[in-house]
């Protein structure tokens, strides 16, 4: 009884730190409308910089929290709502997710280049101390913990509800025109909200990372655990801030539950994917659970222009002109060697890459599915390859994208009926307990697996040059796969799902059957560049699927096209140049990329003048308040004349 | 297309089996806010019924319950004989109910051949090699159906106009040669009508209409009319939201006025123009000409 006890009030601590993050995430999104993916990023900086002030440079903690949490956090808050968000106003939900996302790399980056990840981070309490109550040890730190957290409820509960500033801060998101008509500035008030969100995201990091006393803080781990916020947010529909602290409260409770009742009884590595797994599993069951996103006609018509659509001909013999300069670079670079790695084995990566990219622009450039997990789907594939018929058949790519298809059609099947952001979240959380849960087992890629080249009947493709015209002649097969796809009538349908699902409903088509469907061929086709991948160096880790890789390559596409097969091929292009020679500035670039692209509505592919890409303040947003573009959440904005310079 | 000679003031509409549509006490509330109240409508084959009331009285909303993108509260709405109360909106579209929207819902970044095409192809499936084979060769847009009418005609499968291809169907409502026109980048008053077009190429026994007239000129709008009133000819029932009091008045069998969610009146348009509950809730107390907005 003691025990349980004690686990329920540990439970209880853990859950109200989940609170105080959650809670955030709720103030940010009713402010702005905006769910903040680098609310974790921005609680990790926070936490760093605690440990900074407080441990490195003996800064008295007080001191420390006021520099931190009324300083910094306000300042920064302020500042990326005035450059990155300020423009977003009236975009759809897909947009805000791409530049919050690429905050979040660019804010893991930094703190990668800073705090190294090689050295050890302890904190120590705010406040040390320890009292004895019911037979159980509580430490002063951790009351402290659950009353900063009701306290934030009650008064945040009070704010919104019963104050004329509050009202203003819901009301800006709703109508902020008629919030001008009232008297009130709609800029001031979206200001205050991200300078209150961020302020509570550094006051969650700071506390859940005084929670990691024993283990020290990382930057993946503080990054990611505000990711129970999530699930707990989401229970509160983004908007209901004390359901949002009671489901933290329970989910706090139950991982505690699970971790000291359940997983004792599983094997040690089972024990450790799924502790490492839970909160993304908590998110999805939270996203599973909500109820169905009724179909809305929006009435607003995605002012994108498309780049012109190649005939069969055309794009025929583009795949031939593209072969034909792959043998030719295969001959010249046949003995060429970058650190240490063939070049024809890194032009085999950006093949292989490329088709990841490629299943992104029938996913989200053509269908508008935000997807952040294709490259889960490449690392099962890339598994798969080296494990079906002993590893470098032609079975194994089979074997790779009928299961990558079924499981792209079970992670699309219960969260299709949510709406974008919802859709994004539950990609993002797939493909976090992949990576955590089985990418990072020991007994799934260990330190590495051996994959031999693909072996054909008559055909070796052993060398290097081989290997690397056989990645290209797949390269080209699946661009022009995807690109038939475009101009057939089921294209038709993905685009007219994009463009409005209200009308695509009413003209007599099945949404969930063409979203299943093309998410299920979307993981085929990453599946099938995992497998290739697999072939291209004969070994693969689990490094080269993690997460984050994931996610800056996403960034990758947008930045440069998500619509086009180029646009595809040059972030692979522009992955595997930067991860051979900067690995660190990865995500910085893709960051400040996406920040950049943001205006532009094809990508960098599609851009048709300088001044759209940049993120200054006196760079108006067009008449009609944003982007209006059905895709404008993966970097697709409207063209020509959304941009203007003042003056 | 030539404007109507004569006013339809049909008092008999034609079509004596069941009625295309039959909404019986459907009422919705949003947050405690009732939106309809026991709404009851009729809507025979054959003929053009109007839906008018003042900005907010529920049209929308009622269009929406029909065509399944709001669940009632309660009531029912019945589809010929099927109930379809609990159908979601794309098997309601297979059954032939099609409609289009207040504020625009076109597929913006497909040309205005493609939004039909999207429409005359809604019943085929789309892995059928047939499908996909011509994907391998042609460009994306209307070309791609030129020169197939038969197979188009099979999937259409409407008697209501004998145009089947997107080029054909653009040209019946007036949009002749605008195929290749990027729909976002078309008037409003034109994309309004690509949005008639695309209700029209799923070959619909039921139309909804949201303000077709929104947008249009004296002369579109009197070419509209008389669209509608060939479409009700062939048997097709068609439900009109229209503030164009003129259009209403001229082409509708019947008339049913709601006002804050309550139907007000029905009846003929003469009936509806001297009701005095319609001319002081809606057209205007002491006004009997009918003609505002």
């Amino acid at each position: 009884m003691t025990s349980f006890l004690q686990y329920t009030i540990f439970g209880i601590i853990l859950g109200a730190g989940f609170a105080i993050a959650a809670t955030g995430l709720v103030v940010t999104y009713t402010t702005s409308g905006v769910f903040n993916f680098a609310h974790g990023a921005v609680g990790m900086i926070a936490a760093f910089s605690y440990w900074e002030l407080v441990a490195n440079h003996h800064v008295p903690v007080v001191l420390a929290l006021v520099i931190i949490l009324l300083i910094g956090a306000p300042i920064a808050g302020a500042l990326v709502e005035r450059v990155l968000m300020r423009r977003l106003h009236g975009a759809t939900a897909e947009r805000p997710i791409m530049v919050t996302l690429g905050l979040l790399v660019i804010l893991t980056g930094v703190a990668t280049i800073v705090w190294s990840p090689k050295n050890q981070y302890q904190l120590s309490p705010i406040v040390s101390g320890s009292f004895r109550q019911v037979s159980i040890n509580l430490q002063y730190q951790q009351v402290l913990t659950i009353g900063i957290a009701i306290a934030l409820v009650i008064g945040l509960r009070f704010l919104f509800s019963s104050t004329r500033t509050g009202v203003g801060l819901r009301a800006v998101v709703d109508d902020p025109g008629l919030l001008a008509m009232s008297g009130a500035s709609p800029d001031a008030m979206s200001q205050y909200g991200w300078i209150l969100g961020f302020v509570m995201a550094a006051l969650a990091g700071v506390l859940l990372a005084l929670t990691q006393e024993q283990t020290g803080i990382s930057i993946v781990a503080m990054t990611l655990l505000v990711v129970n916020g999530y699930a707990a947010a989401i229970v509160g529909r983004l908007k209901n801030i004390p359901v949002t602290f009671i489901a933290a409260i329970v989910i706090g409770l139950l991982e505690d539950y699970i971790i000291y009742y359940a997983l004792p009884h599983l094997s040690q590595g089972l024990n450790s994917d799924i502790t490492l797994a839970l909160p993304m599993v908590f998110l999805f069951i939270a996203l599973v659970m909500l109820p169905s996103v009724r179909l809305r006609a929006v009435g607003r018509l995605s002012t994108v222009r498309v780049p012109r659509m190649p005939s069969g001909k055309e794009s025929l013999l583009g795949g031939v002109a593209f072969f034909v300069l792959a043998v030719i670079a295969s001959v010249v670079l046949s003995s060429a060697v970058v650190r240490g790695t063939n070049l024809l084995n890194l032009g085999g990566e950006i093949m292989a890459l490329g088709i990841v990219g490629l299943s992104l622009v029938l996913l989200t450039g053509y269908s508008g599915q935000v997807s952040l997990c294709q490259f889960s789907f490449m690392g099962i594939g890339a598994f798969l390859m080296g494990k079906v018929a002993g590893g470098g058949s032609l079975l194994g790519l089979v074997a790779a994208a009928l299961v990558c298809a079924v499981l792209g059609a079970l992670v699309a099947l219960p969260t299709l009926r949510l709406r974008a952001l919802y859709f994004a979240l539950a990609t993002f959380a797939f493909a976090d307990a992949v990576d955590q849960g089985f990418f990072q087992d020991s007994r799934v890629f260990g330190g590495g697996i051996n994959v031999g080249r693909i072996v054909l009947p008559g055909l070796s493709f052993g060398g290097n040059r081989s290997e690397f015209l056989l990645l290209s002649a797949f390269f080209v097969l699946v661009a022009l796969l995807v690109l038939t796809i475009r101009r057939s009538l089921f294209g038709r349908r993905l685009v007219a799902m994009s463009d409005s699902p209200a009308a695509y409903a009413t003209v007599g088509l099945n949404l969930a059957v063409t979203k299943v469907a093309v998410f299920a061929i979307a993981a085929a086709l990453a599946g099938i560049a995992g497998g290739l991948y697999a072939t291209v160096n004969g070994t693969v880790g689990s490094s080269d699927f993690d997460f984050f890789s994931g996610i800056i390559f996403v960034l990758f596409v947008t930045v440069w096209s998500i619509r086009t097969v180029s646009g595809a091929f040059l972030a692979a292009v522009t992955f595997v140049v930067l991860t051979t020679f900067w690995s660190t500035g990865l995500g910085l670039v893709a960051g400040a990329g996406i920040i950049l692209i943001g205006r532009a509505a094809s990508g960098i592919l599609g851009i048709d003048r300088l001044s759209t890409l940049l993120p200054l303040p006196w760079v108006k947003r067009a008449s009609g308040g944003g982007d209006s573009g059905t895709l404008a959440g993966i970097g697709i904005t409207p063209m020509g004349g959304e941009a203007r310079v003042a003056g | 297309m030539s404007p109507v000679d004569e006013p339809r003031l049909a008092s008999e509409p034609n079509g004596g089996g069941l009625p295309a549509l039959t909404v019986s006490q459907v009422s919705v509330s949003f947050g405690g806010v009732s939106a309809l109240t026991d709404v009851n409508l009729v809507v025979p084959p054959g003929t053009v019924t109007g839906l008018i009331g003042p900005n907010g009285a529920g049209k929308t909303t009622l269009f929406n319950v029909i065509s399944g993108l709001q669940e009632p509260d309660r009531g029912a709405i019945h589809f010929f004989d099927t109930d379809v109360t609990m159908m979601k909106p794309y098997r309601r579209a297979r059954l032939g109910l099609a409609r289009t929207f207040q504020r625009l819902e076109l597929f913006g970044t497909l040309t205005a051949g493609e939004n039909v095409q999207v429409g005359l192809e809604s019943t085929v499936k789309w892995w059928q090699w047939r499908h996909l084979r011509k994907a391998l060769w042609r460009n994306s847009g209307a070309e791609s159906a030129r020169g197939d009418s038969t197979a188009v005609d099979a999937l259409v499968g409407s008697d209501a106009l004998a145009v089947t291809t997107p080029d054909r169907l653009l040209a019946e409502v007036g949009l002749g040669g605008m195929s290749n026109e990027q729909a976002n980048a078309m008037p409003t008053g034109l994309a309004r009508t690509v949005e008639l077009a695309r209700g029209l190429a799923i070959g619909p026994k039921l139309l909804l209409l949201d303000e077709p007239g929104s947008g249009l000129d004296e002369a579109e709008s009197q070419a509209l009319g008389t669209l509608l009133v060939r479409l009700a000819s062939t048997g097709m029932a068609v439900l009109l939201v229209e503030h164009d009091m003129e259009l209403v008045m001229r082409i509708c069998d019947r008339i049913l006025v709601l006002d804050f969610g309550h139907v007000i009146a029905t009846g003929t348009p003469e009936a509806i123009r001297s009701d005095p509950t319609v001319q002081a809730a809606y057209l205007g107390a002491g006004s009997t000409s009918g003609g505002t907005q």
